[in-house]
């Protein structure tokens, strides 16, 4: 990771805001009153303590979780209740925290499937795409190839060549979560939600994905809001920091102003009983 | 020799009758891990819409198998927009109860627009035995059944190139492998439910017309779901192939229990070797034959 600090990036399109949005599950509150919003372009961290309800909120951004309460505009458009896969054709696109790939299928497959809502067309269309298919022909074939093409420049961009055809149930740890980004890029997504992209690595992979996060923003321009605990990594990547402590928001700015903040000292450090 | 070939041979083709059937169950299985107990009757169902339709309107063959697969698709539409989608993230069992349901549904309504006398399903397959190997080997194989073996052979090959090659293939694998990621790259699960339900209606279908043309449409093909269960046991629920290879051995297993050794402990083994076979192997490879290995780690 560089050690020289990161110059101040300014930027002025809203992408999603999220405002007063709340949480619960029974009687449990995930996420109480949030509010922020991530601008087009930068990188957005959101990090606090276990619990804090980061995952919840991802998962609510892209149409798991419906909250009880508040309002998230995403391009501008307000929305009620999304299904993921409305998320997805708008333009988000996501990794988990427990790596979530299609175990039995290749690396190349795994990647494909990103390419998938590209060509929608309706249930009924897709039934006579299935005969198309089934018989292989015609432009079903053709179209193929075209997402095909596009998947192959991720693998080389991810350097991940040499595993093209490996199941990736047998890969190991850190190249599984590179396949999942690569999926996740498949999607040509405006914003890409990455879940703990470096938990479990060890330092040389974390400096690999590291480096594929700022290419990511900086080649394609895509926005990412990221969950990671790695501090000093956040600190690197990140334009700006949310930062939760049991639900609600404490803090959030740049890397110099979430780390002097005293009330995110408290949450990670604990605060003194008298 | 040439008797235990025959016996092998009806065996076989018998088999390749239940593979038919248990195509349909791999398939939703495959694809929402559910066992969709309703199978044998959507078999029924389109068998008799077939025949139906070719009464009433009087339409050739082709034209009523076209007319049933829409009412397939129709049916599976229905499924989706009725109960699965009602259902979405119910545990296995909800939908397996479901699915009994449906089929007492499927019988009740097969009965109410078509009747329930037993029809005969004509659409002009060959009938009869092969004439060259009765003649020179003396060998009694039934021409509709190799007609069977052949669509079966044909489906399995459409079916893997479709799984292997298409993007809804694709699709269908990703959500039978894991919801969640599925739905995250933007895969809609009720699409799928629909494209797979209807795919394993047409499978039902071709189900519903070999055996019809056999044995005449009528309730008892219901009753063959049940024989597609050893199948899937022997197959594993997850193989396409191994619905084929385990339909053709328990349908061999089953021809020479009954010829060799009936006589001993006395007949009527059909009903139940299946069954035994099956139980056995579960023993041995709870994961069928072609099964994805469960390995859990604790």
């Amino acid at each position: 990771m560089s050690p020289e600090p990161v110059q101040t990036r300014i930027f002025e399109e809203e992408i999603l805001s999220v405002s007063d949005v709340s949480l619960s599950f029974g009687g449990v509150k995930a996420i109480q009153n949030v509010s922020f919003d991530i601008k087009r372009g930068e990188i957005r961290a959101i990090i606090g303590p276990n619990g804090a309800g980061k995952t919840s909120m991802l998962n609510v951004i892209n149409g798991f979780y419906h909250p009880q309460e508040g309002l998230i505009r995403f391009k501008g458009k307000a929305r009620r209740r999304m299904r993921p896969s409305i998320a997805a054709a708008q333009g988000i696109a996501r990794t988990f925290q427990n790596v979530a790939l299609f175990k039995g299928m290749s690396t190349l497959d795994n990647i494909m499937t990103g390419r998938l809502p590209r060509l929608e067309k309706g249930i009924f269309g897709e039934i006579v795409n299935v005969f198309l298919q089934a018989a292989y022909l015609g432009p079903a074939r053709r179209s193929e190839l075209e997402q095909r093409k596009y998947v192959e420049e991720i693998i080389d961009f991810l350097e991940i060549q040499h595993i093209r055809r490996t199941p990736v149930g047998r890969l190991p740890y850190g190249l599984q979560k590179r396949v999942e980004l690569g999926r996740a890029l498949a999607m040509e997504p405006e914003l890409l939600l990455l879940d703990e992209p470096m938990a479990g690595m060890n330092l040389e992979e974390k400096e690999d994905m590291s480096r594929f996060i700022i290419d990511v923003n900086d080649q394609y321009g895509t926005t990412i809001a990221l969950i990671e605990h790695d501090i000093s990594v956040v600190m690197d990547l990140s334009d700006r920091i949310i930062v939760l402590d049991y639900g609600r928001k404490i803090a959030d700015g740049t890397p110099g102003e979430v780390q002097s903040n005293q009330a995110v000292m408290d949450a990670y450090l604990g605060v003194p009983h008298e | 020799m040439m008797f235990f070939l025959e016996v092998t041979i009806s065996g076989l083709m018998a088999g390749v009758m239940y593979s038919l059937v248990a195509l349909g169950f791999v398939l939703i299985f495959k694809a929402s891990g559910v066992f969709n107990f309703a199978q044998g009757v959507m078999a029924l169902f389109a068998g008799l819409t077939l025949v139906g339709l070719m009464e009433k309107f009087g339409l050739p063959p082709w034209a009523g198998i076209m007319a049933t697969i829409a009412v397939m698709i129709l049916l599976a539409w229905l499924i989706e927009f009725l109960i699965l989608r009602r259902l979405v993230n119910q545990e296995h069992i909800i939908l397996f109860m479901a699915t009994i349901g449906l089929a007492y549904v499927l019988e009740g309504l097969g009965d109410v627009m078509w009747g329930s006398d037993v029809k005969l399903l004509d659409i002009g397959l060959p009938q009869g035995a092969v004439d060259w190997l009765l003649d020179d080997y003396n060998l009694y194989v039934e021409k509709l059944e190799v007609a069977a073996a052949v669509t079966a052979v044909i489906m399995v090959i459409v079916l893997a190139i479709f799984f292997q090659k298409t993007r809804i293939g694709r699709a269908l694998r990703a959500v039978a492998d894991d919801h969640q990621a599925a739905l995250s790259v933007g895969i809609s699960l009720r699409t799928i439910w629909v494209i797979v339900w209807s795919v394993s209606g047409i499978v039902a279908l071709v189900a519903g017309i070999m055996w019809g043309s056999k044995s005449g449409v009528q309730f008892s093909l219901s009753l063959i779901a049940l024989k597609a269960l050893p199948v899937l046991m022997l197959g594993g629920f997850t193989s396409i192939p191994g619905a084929i290879i385990g339909g053709l051995i328990i349908g061999m297993g089953e021809k020479w229990a009954e010829i060799y050794m009936g006589p001993i402990i006395g007949g009527a083994i059909e009903n139940w070797f299946a069954y035994m076979l099956a139980l056995v192997f579960l023993l041995f490879r709870p994961q069928g034959l072609f099964g994805e290995k469960i390995i859990e780690r604790i």
